[in-house]
């Protein structure tokens, strides 16, 4: 279909000058140089994970010699599985909370006018302009309270809970415009129809805001694999690290580093995000374009 | 069911006067009853407080001799089709119809029977598994009265629903409308804007404006017989010949002077009262006689014509100026720049009172 | 509060008053007579209209104490598990009290409203009473019907709907075979083929589901579950109903009361609940209670000090533990201090809004307005509370996530918090902005340089990740151009890896034996270390971030591009535009308006990118001689923040350094949110 539309469409061209082909041959180089530029240090990390040569620190220009030594150096010599998991739990803790809790508060806004609701999201939505990171004190301070009071309440919760609360009146914003966009009649049609409050919310608005909601949540789990600084004030312990500082630990640490071991682990990384990126790119760019645009 | 209104009055939270107010209404068992006004005029807010969707800040609504101003509009048995249709996008077809009789736990046997009885009514039984994202407008338009039959309310409710649709499908659809109407039986409650759906459909229309009732009755009573200068001028294509003027020695004389108009006799004696004051008077196109007359004759200059078919419609210009529209039938002959008189047909003059804008006689 | 002659009710409707002696009074009052007023005031308990009330008041009294004990005898004479009992009861009261008050209507709006209210139940209960009696009797029988049927066999029954079931399905894949022999003969596309497929499943799973439905059991269960529901639904809405028509009635029955003094709302002040309590609302009461005790076992002693895991409440804040025990830390008592302030101004809301609302009660009440009962308090907390409710979660983690720690921040800044006064240290004043202002002392030197060489950092990195990704897209974007889905993946690579493994990489690979540094090597023949030279290092990263930051400019772009409808280049086209007017003149302008607030967010993202700076080379290069021994050569504020307050404990300026930078920040941001859309918008 989309071919033959572009077949046609091309007919409709006058054919191109001697001055258009250059050009065009021109867009190619350029785009193909930007290509390697791209391609080229992304394949290093590749070729010097599986490269069985390569010692603690990469060198350009030793033999390839295939083999799973650096992913096995890994998986066996650090924590990585560790780091995977916790990184997996953090991501997906945060992912649910903020979809709790903007859920409920994205409907609020785009359906009820209540005092205080303009100056409310306004006000928050200047305050997050300060880095999170500049509470980083107090924090602290609040875990040491906090493991006073309730022993269980481990650092990761407590980053769950930043990563989570950072996050709320910016995606607050982004799920009132969608709502916003859902006419009211429809809520209007399932009162009458015999909805409660509740019932509007979880029977129709949901259903209908599923695809923003999707989006709010892959961008709160992709968050935590992304992230480096917070995580790496916050979690001390080797054994409780994410990927981001757990990684780092292998080219920063004199006594630990391995440098092929995190191209390795990048990669592993890398791969599944990749491919969630690369399917989803439409609807994460446009999630994000909405929620500027909105705000 | 039976629709009383007694005195109802709504004021937004934060807004300074009544959006509507002093509305006193019956509408009758199994009544086709159009709200028809300009945008604006708070039709749709009364037909929003008739469904419970806005709150009712003075005055009664009673449904068969029951209070229901508190009463949740799940709980009203009513039913609404809404301009937008509002169907659920995420559900299918039948699931929309559905939905009502799901959330009040009806068996499930019951709703099938009744989506499918509904659904073959309105010709729709080849869609129930499409989303409604799926199928054209005039079929989501048959889907959203099947969500409200489904429900065999005791009130339909209708906001505008047939101002998405083109002209072609429209005029069905009217059809359509009535004869559901007719079928079940149900007491309706339209709300347009367009004055052709109201005297089409209507067994009562109720034409507001500024948050009031300016006139109630039957579409005959509207054409024939308007109350007010606003209803005269609303109802009807083309809008009413109105010209001001005053009542002089018993006959009525226009502003520019080129109307002179010795009124019927019956007319004359509720005029008497009118005697030097300043009045309005109306005739529509159809009324207008061409050819000289004795008395009342007047000439004009064609400026338009309108063909229209059966009719045409002169667009004339008096001798002082002023317009004046006349519908002859479609095969006379007329031509532009041509002078010609007329007179009028003395049985279907209308006065006004200027000052009040009220209807004389 | 003023009085007046005549009643409103809650509708604006005018009342004459009933109470003749409050309208002498009130009459007098207006006229401006003092004598009379004095007189009337003197006569009050002979006044005729009091004795009669009163006398009527004495009558209800005894006439009250007399039906409790009827009821009571009437209940004995219902079985004991009559479900409908108190249905019954009500009906029987309301009976009586109907006849008793139908009399004394007159005589004041209070009987008058017992009367209608009265009249009302009498009127209402008994036919919910008879409802549900007749849907009881409904379900027995039923209940029977299935017993009886499920004993019966309904084996050939259920063979049938076996047999239905395999031949519906049959007719399934018979339909879906012809679908795909028509997809075959390309007389339908793919999607109409999903399409059709997916509908013919649907309606073969709803007519073996309808099939199923009409199992004689099936169908008594679901009618059972169906009268079920009916019997808690109609009772539930009926009493609803009910209650709606006697507030209505309420609202239009006014009340007379000789108090004018709010002297309730004034003695209830301290404590919410008791103002509720004397207007005689007494669930409200109760609600308000709970924020007394809120207040009372939770605010006040945090604030003054008890319950706190070290602080000391308010006090804390001042004393920073100035004093205290050796192992007492300062920044505990500190941000103890600001949970307090905070749990205090939510105290404080409680307290106004439980005297506001008596204070509306009682004003409402001299006017003529009788007080909400709970039925009506409930639903405008139902209706108005509902996004105060369902934002809590998101009030207390932003409270505790967000504003504390702000708090805290803007406070640190006033004190010498350092690595010498760790566990214990004073507020200083603007000690530490005046050091930054000024360029002063162990950290403020290096503040103007990082600032200035922040700026480059972020136009320079921005800038150059927007200039490729923009001509990328447009390149790629040419209608002639092969190989578009290619390029575009590629292109999205830098965005999909995650950035702190591409960092970390690059810094791998222009370590002193890395990739990088070996071509550079072989190409100028000497050895280049980028990590070595302040002046490269800062290259390297603004090249590095347009590597980056250019594959989500590209997306976004291509995505306008797509966008932009064709007919604007057709109608260029034929006003005579060349193709490169088309780009500098449509497109150009067309994807930068669209895409300006991300760009905008694309600096303030850069002006914040920590894990560029200090993934890379921790912001080296060192430099002491210019930025002292804790800032480097690549800082950007906030790895130079975390830096001054993570790695050497220099908390105090950190702090400082933090609010400067953020007040800085958000007054961009305010300048853009000024001039947004939603920022004006009434609807927002």
């Amino acid at each position: 279909m989309k071919k033959k539309k572009e077949g046609l469409y091309l007919s409709d061209r006058p054919p191109l000058s001697p001055l258009g082909k250059v050009l065009l041959a021109l867009s190619y180089v350029v785009l193909a140089v930007w290509s390697i530029v791209i391609l080229w240090p992304l394949s290093q990390m590749v070729i010097s994970s599986f490269n069985g040569t390569q010692t603690k620190n990469i060198t350009m220009g030793r033999r390839f010699e295939f083999s799973f030594k650096h992913f096995e150096f890994l998986f066996k010599e650090t924590n990585f599985l560790l780091w995977v998991k916790n990184t997996l739990f953090i991501a997906v803790a945060t992912a649910l909370l903020t979809l709790i809790i903007v859920s409920f508060t994205g409907y609020a806004y785009s359906r009820y006018r209540f005092a205080g609701r303009r100056a409310s999201l306004l006000s928050i939505m200047l305050i997050q302009t300060i880095p999170t990171f500049a509470g980083i004190t107090a924090f602290y301070t609040m875990l040491s309270i906090i493991s006073g009071f309730a022993p269980f309440f481990s650092r990761q919760l407590f980053l769950i809970l930043i990563y989570a609360g950072g996050g709320i009146a910016s995606n607050t914003f982004i799920l009132k415009g969608y709502i916003d966009s859902v006419s009211t009649e429809l809520d209007d049609a399932a009162r009458i129809d015999g909805c409660s409050n509740m019932q509007v919310y979880r029977l129709i608005i949901m259903p209908i805001a599923r695809p923003m909601l999707s989006i709010i949540a892959l961008w709160s789990f992709i968050g935590p694999f992304m992230d480096y600084m917070l995580a790496a004030i916050l979690l001390t312990n080797n054994e409780s690290l994410t990927l981001a500082p757990g990684l780092f630990t292998l080219i920063n640490d004199t006594r630990t580093m391995n440098q092929p071991a995190f191209a390795a682990g990048g990669l592993l990384t890398a791969i599944p995000i990749i491919i969630l990126f690369i399917a989803l790119q439409n609807q994460l760019v446009s999630g994000l374009a909405q929620g500027s645009v909105k705000g | 069911m039976r629709v009383e209104m007694k005195d109802i009055g709504k004021k937004y939270e934060g807004r300074e006067n009544f959006t509507l107010r002093h509305i006193d209404l019956t509408i009758e068992e199994q009544a086709f009853c159009v709200i028809l006004g300009p945008s604006g005029c708070g039709k749709s807010t009364l037909l929003r407080m008739i469904a419970g969707l806005n709150s009712i800040t003075e005055g009664e609504l009673i449904f068969n001799g029951k209070l229901m101003n508190k009463v949740p509009p799940k709980d009203r048995d009513i039913a609404m089709v809404f301009q937008s249709y509002a169907l659920y996008p995420h559900m299918s077809v039948y699931d929309n119809m559905a939905f009502s009789l799901s959330l009040r736990k009806e068996p499930k046997e019951v709703i099938r029977d009744r989506v499918m009885e509904a659904a073959e009514i309105l010709q729709i039984t080849e869609y129930l598994y499409n989303k409604p994202s799926d199928i054209s407008g005039g079929q989501r338009q048959r889907v959203a009265l099947g969500r409200a039959m489904v429900r065999k309310p005791r009130v339909f409710l209708m906001d505008e629903p047939l101002s998405n649709l083109d002209a072609k499908l429209r005029e069905h659809m009217r059809v359509e409308l009535v004869r559901l109407h007719k079928n079940l039986g149900t007491t309706t409650i339209y709300v347009t804007h367009d004055q052709t759906e109201a005297m089409t459909m209507a067994d009562l229309i109720v034409l507001m404006n500024d948050g009031k009732i300016m006139q109630q009755g039957s579409p005959e009573e509207f054409y024939h017989r308007p109350e007010n200068l606003f209803v005269a001028g609303f109802i009807g294509s083309p809008t009413m010949n109105i010209y001001p003027g005053m009542i002089k020695d018993g006959k009525f004389i226009s502003k520019g002077g080129a109307l002179e108009v010795e009124p019927a006799p019956k007319d004359a004696q509720a005029l008497q009262d009118f005697e030097g004051k300043d009045v309005h008077m109306g005739i529509r196109s159809e009324r207008l006689l061409s050819g000289k007359d004795e008395k009342n004759t007047f000439a004009a200059e064609v400026d338009v014509i309108e063909m229209l078919g059966k009719e045409k419609l002169l667009n004339c210009k008096m001798t002082d100026g002023s317009d004046i529209v006349i519908s002859v039938p479609g095969h006379f002959e007329y031509e532009v720049d041509e002078v010609h008189n007329f007179h009028f047909d003395l049985e279907a003059l209308h006065f006004f009172d200027s000052q009040t804008s009220e209807r004389i006689s | 509060m003023k009085t007046t002659p005549l009643l409103l009710d809650d509708i604006g409707n005018v009342r004459e008053r009933k109470n003749l002696y409050l309208k002498e009074l009130f009459e007098a009052e207006a006229a401006g007579a003092q004598e009379e007023v004095r007189r009337i005031k003197a006569a009050r308990s002979d006044h005729p209209y009091i004795v009669s009330l009163k006398e009527a008041q004495a009558r209800e009294t005894q006439f009250l104490l007399e039906l409790k004990k009827k009821t009571d005898e009437f209940e004995r004479t219902l079985a004991s598990d009559d479900p409908l009992k108190k249905l019954k009861v009500d009906t029987f009261e309301a009976r009586e009290k109907a006849a008793f008050y139908q009399p004394l209507r007159e005589l004041s709006y209070d009987f008058e409203l017992e009367d209608r209210i009265n009249h009302f139940r009498l009127h209402q209960l008994p036919r919910i009473v008879a409802d549900q009696e007749s849907l009881r009797e409904r379900i027995a029988v039923v209940e029977a019907e299935l017993s009886r049927e499920r004993s019966q066999d309904h084996g050939a029954y259920e063979q049938e709907t076996v047999r239905f079931r395999t031949e519906r399905k049959m007719r399934l894949s018979e339909e879906i075979d012809e679908l795909k022999e028509k997809r075959k003969e390309r007389l339908i596309s793919d999607k109409a083929y999903t399409n059709e497929k997916k509908m013919a499943q649907l309606k073969t799973r709803d007519d073996i589901l309808a099939r199923e439905n009409s199992h004689p059991v099936k169908l008594l269960e679901e009618e059972l579950r169906n009268l079920r529901h009916r019997l808690k639904a109609d009772k539930r809405l009926a009493l609803k109903v009910l209650e709606s028509d006697i507030s209505d009635v309420r609202r239009k029955t006014p009340v007379e009361t000789e108090q004018r003094f709010p002297w309730r709302s004034i003695v209830s002040i301290p404590f919410p609940g008791i103002g509720q309590f004397l207007n005689k609302q007494w669930q409200k009461g109760i609600l308000f209670l709970l924020a007394s005790l809120l207040i009372y076992l939770v605010a006040i002693p945090y604030a003054l000090g008890y319950g706190n895991y070290q602080g000391s409440g308010i006090s804390g804040l001042i004393s920073l533990a100035e004093g205290g025990a050796r192992l007492d830390r300062s920044i505990i008592f500190m941000v103890e201090g600001i949970i307090a302030i905070f749990l205090l101004v939510f105290a404080a809301a409680l307290l106004l809004i439980s005297f506001k609302d008596v204070y509306t009660t009682e004003k409402r009440k001299t006017q003529g307005i009788r007080p909400f009962t709970w039925f009506e308090s409930r639903q405008t907390i139902e209706e108005k509370g509902f996004p105060y409710l369902v934002s809590l979660p998101a009030l207390i983690v932003i409270v505790f996530i967000v504003l504390v720690p702000i708090m805290t921040t803007i406070l640190i800044s006033f004190t010498n918090m350092d690595p010498q006064h760790q566990s214990k240290f004073q507020w200083i004043g603007l000690a530490n902005y005046k050091l930054i202002a000024l360029g002063q002392g162990i950290a403020g030197s290096a503040f103007w340089l990082i600032l200035g060489w922040t700026l480059i950092w972020t136009i320079g990195a921005t800038t150059v990740a927007i200039a490729i990704g923009f001509f990328l897209s447009l390149l790629v974007n040419q209608e002639r151009l092969k190989g578009k889905k290619f390029f575009r993946t590629v292109f999205l690579l830098p965005w999909a890896v995650p950035a702190f493994i591409t960092i970390m990489f690059f810094s791998i690979m222009v370590s002193s034996t890395g990739p990088i540094t070996q071509i550079l090597k072989t190409l100028t023949g000497q050895i280049i270390n980028i990590k070595n030279s302040s002046l490269l290092t800062r290259i390297f990263l603004i090249f590095l971030q347009g590597w980056l930051g250019s594959a989500y400019i590209f997306l976004l772009s291509t995505g306008v591009l797509q966008g932009i409808p064709s007919d604007l280049y057709e109608a260029a086209e034929i006003d005579g535009a060349t193709s490169w007017q088309k780009t500098m003149r449509i497109t150009v302008p067309l994807i930068l308006f669209q895409t300006a607030p991300l760009l905008v967010g694309q600096y303030t993202f850069n002006f914040n990118n920590f894990s560029i700076i200090f993934l890379f080379n921790q912001g080296r290069r060192f430099n002491p001689t210019h930025y002292g021994n804790l800032a480097e050569s690549t800082d950007i504020p906030i790895s130079y923040i975390y830096k001054v307050t993570i790695q050497n404990q220099y908390q105090g300026i950190g702090a400082a350094i933090t609010i400067v930078i953020s007040i800085v920040l958000m007054f961009v941001a305010w300048l853009g949110y000024r001039n947004t859309k939603a920022f004006k918008e009434e609807k927002l």
